[in-house]
């Protein structure tokens, strides 16, 4: 349609993964994070119950997502989402962006924050809130990313 | 220069490079397209084989068997088209879902994208996505189309097999979907066989078929959910031979040509309309003047664009 000029790369849709990386049957968060990110002009890929952290890590880089969102309500996060970063680290991946959410409690999230992991959101953020984060969040990794290419 | 690297990446099989690659084809527009695409179009030789059918009736289901099974054959890869929400633009890409597990297991590329709303059942960047699965060493490379229902011809000008994919209880819907599909199918399937009416439904197209004087095309029925019959899909499929290769190889080059033609001047015929200063010229002239003079020369003898807006054009 456009391909007469070159348009910019920030501009496209954001692309995000969500996944639940432990048993955690708690599933309607996401599916209501999916829709809510469809309707803000988002592509978004669900991982399916129960992947491995690598398998997060491979559907991210084989789908090149901007973001990964993590979520989960069974208390298993601080092991859970440090697994996801620690794989990604030592790949050497650092332009996508993470994102976590679910039953977090307030004293986990300054070490959260620390492995690089935003947002923690859990009950009742409003879903504009939690939309703004991802954005912003992409556009840092949008303009890493088009500043290499 | 990186988008070197990237192509190397691409020619060894590496599933980053592949990845990245597609994004920047899918996202910034002509130049990185073309500077990809004119590195890498060369390579490849693989079969392109084409998953349609209406929503639901088991694409997605099929090629997580279809594929690991392929994989003994050669080198697999697969993209799969999902449709894009015509309100926010946004998608939901859950063709994904139905078959990472199996792919996974065998380690297959498989990359989602949304259709951003182009019609047809494709993507806008499916050819250049296919060859770049192409030169990525596959030896056969799986495409699932969105699941329209309607007539999605445009996968047979990419896909050398196409495949269609029918399930039994689709009622009415049958008779519209016949109309187009069945001059595009080299296989024809009905899946979910543990369904009551599958046996109908694969009469029926039997017949259709014999009506169209296709009576050499494979029916087949499968079930995806045991596998029963695949070991007949594979063989039929390694049995095609890439059907008009050389016609449907120039003829989608020709398409690409003529889009990127299109596309480059669109701008200065568009700007017709609003250009004052040459309601005076007749249309062959002001045709063979945009051709003859290049566009560097057209921007100064209509004077219409702003400066940013000619920069995108080389
Ligand atoms: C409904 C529910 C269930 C249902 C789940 C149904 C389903 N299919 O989802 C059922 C009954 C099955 C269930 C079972 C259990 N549950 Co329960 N469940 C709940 C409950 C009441 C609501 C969860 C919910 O659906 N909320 C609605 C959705 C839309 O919101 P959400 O998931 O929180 O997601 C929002 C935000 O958190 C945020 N968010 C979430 N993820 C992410 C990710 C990112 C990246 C971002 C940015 C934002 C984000 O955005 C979402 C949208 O607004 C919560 C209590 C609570 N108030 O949260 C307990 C709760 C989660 N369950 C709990 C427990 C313990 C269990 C059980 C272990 C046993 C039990 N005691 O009931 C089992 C385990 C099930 C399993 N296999 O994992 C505990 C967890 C305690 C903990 N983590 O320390 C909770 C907190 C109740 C409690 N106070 O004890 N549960
Ligand atoms: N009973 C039965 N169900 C099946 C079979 N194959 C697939 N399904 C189910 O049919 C539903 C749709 O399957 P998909 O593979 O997503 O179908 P699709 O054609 O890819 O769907 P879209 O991409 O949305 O058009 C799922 O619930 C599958 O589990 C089968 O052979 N028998
Ligand atoms: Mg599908």
């Amino acid at each position: 349609m456009d391909n007469g000029k070159n348009r910019k790369y920030t501009e496209a849709p954001i692309k995000i993964l969500l996944a639940k990386p432990a048993i955690d049957g708690h599933d309607r968060g996401i599916f209501v994070l999916a829709k809510a990110f469809r309707d803000a002009g988002m592509d978004v890929l669900y991982a399916g119950l129960l992947p491995t952290p690598e398998e997060v890590v491979d559907t991210a880089v084989n789908e090149d997502v901007d973001v990964i969102a993590l979520s989960l309500l069974n208390g298993a996060h601080m092991t859970a989402f440090r697994n996801v970063m620690e794989i990604l680290k030592k790949r050497g991946i650092n332009d996508i962006a993470v994102v976590g959410g679910g039953i977090i409690p307030d004293e986990d999230k300054p070490a959260l924050e620390k492995m690089g992991i935003t947002g923690n959101f859990g009950p009742g953020t409003p879903l504009s809130v939690i939309i703004n984060h991802v954005k912003k969040r992409a556009m840092e990794i949008r303009k890493l990313r088009e500043n290499e290419y | 220069m990186n988008i070197d690297r990237l192509t190397d990446g691409i020619l060894k099989g590496d599933y980053r490079s592949i990845a990245r690659s597609i994004s920047l084809i899918e996202n910034s527009g002509y130049e990185s397209r073309k500077e990809i695409i004119s590195r890498i179009y060369r390579y490849g030789n693989a079969k392109i084989i084409g998953i349609t059918g209406p929503p639901g009736v088991g694409k997605s289901t099929l090629i997580g068997n279809l594929a690991p099974m392929l994989e003994d054959h050669g080198k697999v890869s697969v993209l799969a088209i999902d449709p894009a929400s015509p309100f926010s633009g946004g998608a939901i890409l859950g063709n994904r879902i139905r078959m990472q597990a199996a792919l996974t297991r065998r380690g297959i590329y498989m990359r989602s994208v949304s259709n951003r709303l182009y019609n047809g059942g494709l993507s806008e960047y499916t050819w250049d996505i296919t060859k770049i699965l192409e030169a990525s060493g596959s030896d056969f490379v799986i495409l699932e189309t969105v699941g329209s229902g309607q007539a999605d011809v445009d996968i047979m000008n990419i896909a050398d097999i196409t495949c269609v994919i029918l399930a039994p209880g689709l009622g009415d819907e049958i008779q519209a979907i016949k109309s187009g599909m069945m001059e595009i199918g080299d296989i024809f399937v009905i899946n979910k066989t543990d369904r009551e009416g599958s046996y109908l439904a694969i009469k029926d197209i039997r017949e259709s078929l014999n009506m169209s004087n296709k009576l050499s095309t494979p029916v087949i029925g499968l079930n995806s959910i045991t596998g029963e019959n695949y070991d007949e899909f594979v063989a039929h499929i390694l049995k095609l031979d890439k059907k008009n290769f050389r016609e449907k190889y120039y003829r989608k080059l020709k398409m690409v040509v003529m889009e990127t033609i299109y596309n480059k001047y669109s701008k200065y015929i568009d700007s017709i309309e609003y250009n004052n200063g040459i309601l005076d010229k007749d249309p062959y002239t002001m045709a063979e003047e945009i051709l003859r003079n290049g566009l560097g020369k057209v921007r100064r003898t209509y004077n219409s664009h702003s400066e940013e807006e000619n920069n995108h054009i080389g």
